[in-house]
């Protein structure tokens, strides 16, 4: 893994960030992702890890977009609906 | 009014939040609240953060959301200016979403901060880095004499990262990291939520046997 040492610009305190708090937080994140979380953290590189992650994210970004499409639709005809009032109801109690 | 929670199957397991209420026992044992308190600092900004996974976390997102919703829809607004209703519930998901955050992570600051989307605007999500390869950032790139105008690959993809995590575009990579998590598991709560609700509505003729299912 290259020494990623990088110091907090915007601040302008200059703060050392240790590799090992960046590689727990990379292992982490590693945990998070469905494709990544049975491989061992020392076979999966730090660059796979962020690229998966980009990943990830946009494919829950295009999950949310088809289920507010979903949602759009069904809500627009629920008013009239008794029974997804009912529904709608017991969700807010 | 009946049993207010009928949905929630299983208890919570988390104790790093200490603001849930459904956890009985941090009120009577004193101990556990002890132990967070001496939690190691690196871990402390973790327990800040919400516990995503947890069945009340997402019944409360549920409620929320479709009380907005039904606000938002009932509207009857000239079609000229307002967006699609998929980018309203959209952008009314992910209003809620980080309103659940309760102001603890950058991301979720960033969407309660940003405008309401207008029609004419067409706001492209998908965005590359366009930059990445045009900054010439000093000290690197002189380094390495073969790749003068590309940034490492690492940062690159770090760079990409931070455009997809809202408002994170000018954090340090350390915090950059510690939002991509935070958001990951915030999101796919959404989706969860999003899913189950779509499934209740969409089906909604027996509603006594669907009100009984888990929302999870």
């Amino acid at each position: 893994m290259s020494s990623r040492r990088s110091r907090s610009r915007q601040s302008g305190v200059s703060t050392e960030i240790t590799d090992a708090q960046i590689t727990d937080l990379v292992s982490k994140l590693q945990q998070l992702i469905p494709e990544l979380r049975a491989r061992r953290s020392d076979k999966v590189s730090a660059s796979k890890v962020l690229q998966e992650t980009c990943n990830y994210i946009k494919n829950l970004h295009r999950e949310v977009d088809d289920l507010s499409d979903r949602l759009s639709e069904l809500l627009a005809n629920t008013d009239s609906n008794s029974a997804q009032a009912a529904i709608i109801r017991s969700l807010l109690m | 009014m009946a049993s207010p929670q009928p949905i929630i199957n299983t208890p919570e397991t988390s104790t790093t939040n200490p603001q849930t209420t459904s956890l009985p026992d941090s009120d009577s044992n004193p101990n556990k609240r002890r132990k967070i308190a001496h939690a190691s600092p690196a871990h402390a900004e973790f327990l800040n953060h919400i516990n995503w996974t947890s069945q009340s976390e997402q019944q409360i997102y549920s409620a929320n959301l479709l009380r907005t919703l039904r606000q938002v829809l009932r509207r009857n607004p000239s079609p000229s200016t307002t967006p699609s209703k998929s980018r309203q519930v959209r952008y009314a998901a992910d209003r809620v979403l980080a309103a659940a955050a309760k102001g603890r992570t950058c991301w979720s600051r960033a969407i309660l901060s940003s405008p309401p989307p207008f029609n004419l605007r067409r706001l492209h999500r998908h965005k590359k880095a366009p930059d990445a390869k045009k900054k010439v950032t000093g000290l690197r790139s002189l380094r390495n004499g073969t790749e003068k105008r590309k940034l490492p690959a690492v940062q690159r993809k770090a760079r990409v990262l931070s455009l997809l995590v809202p408002g994170c575009r000018k954090v340090s990579f350390p915090n950059l990291l510690e939002e991509a998590t935070d958001y990951i598991s915030a999101l796919e709560m959404q989706v969860r939520a999003m899913t189950a609700l779509a499934e209740l509505l969409s089906g909604g003729d027996s509603p006594s046997g669907l009100a009984a299912e888990s929302l999870s």
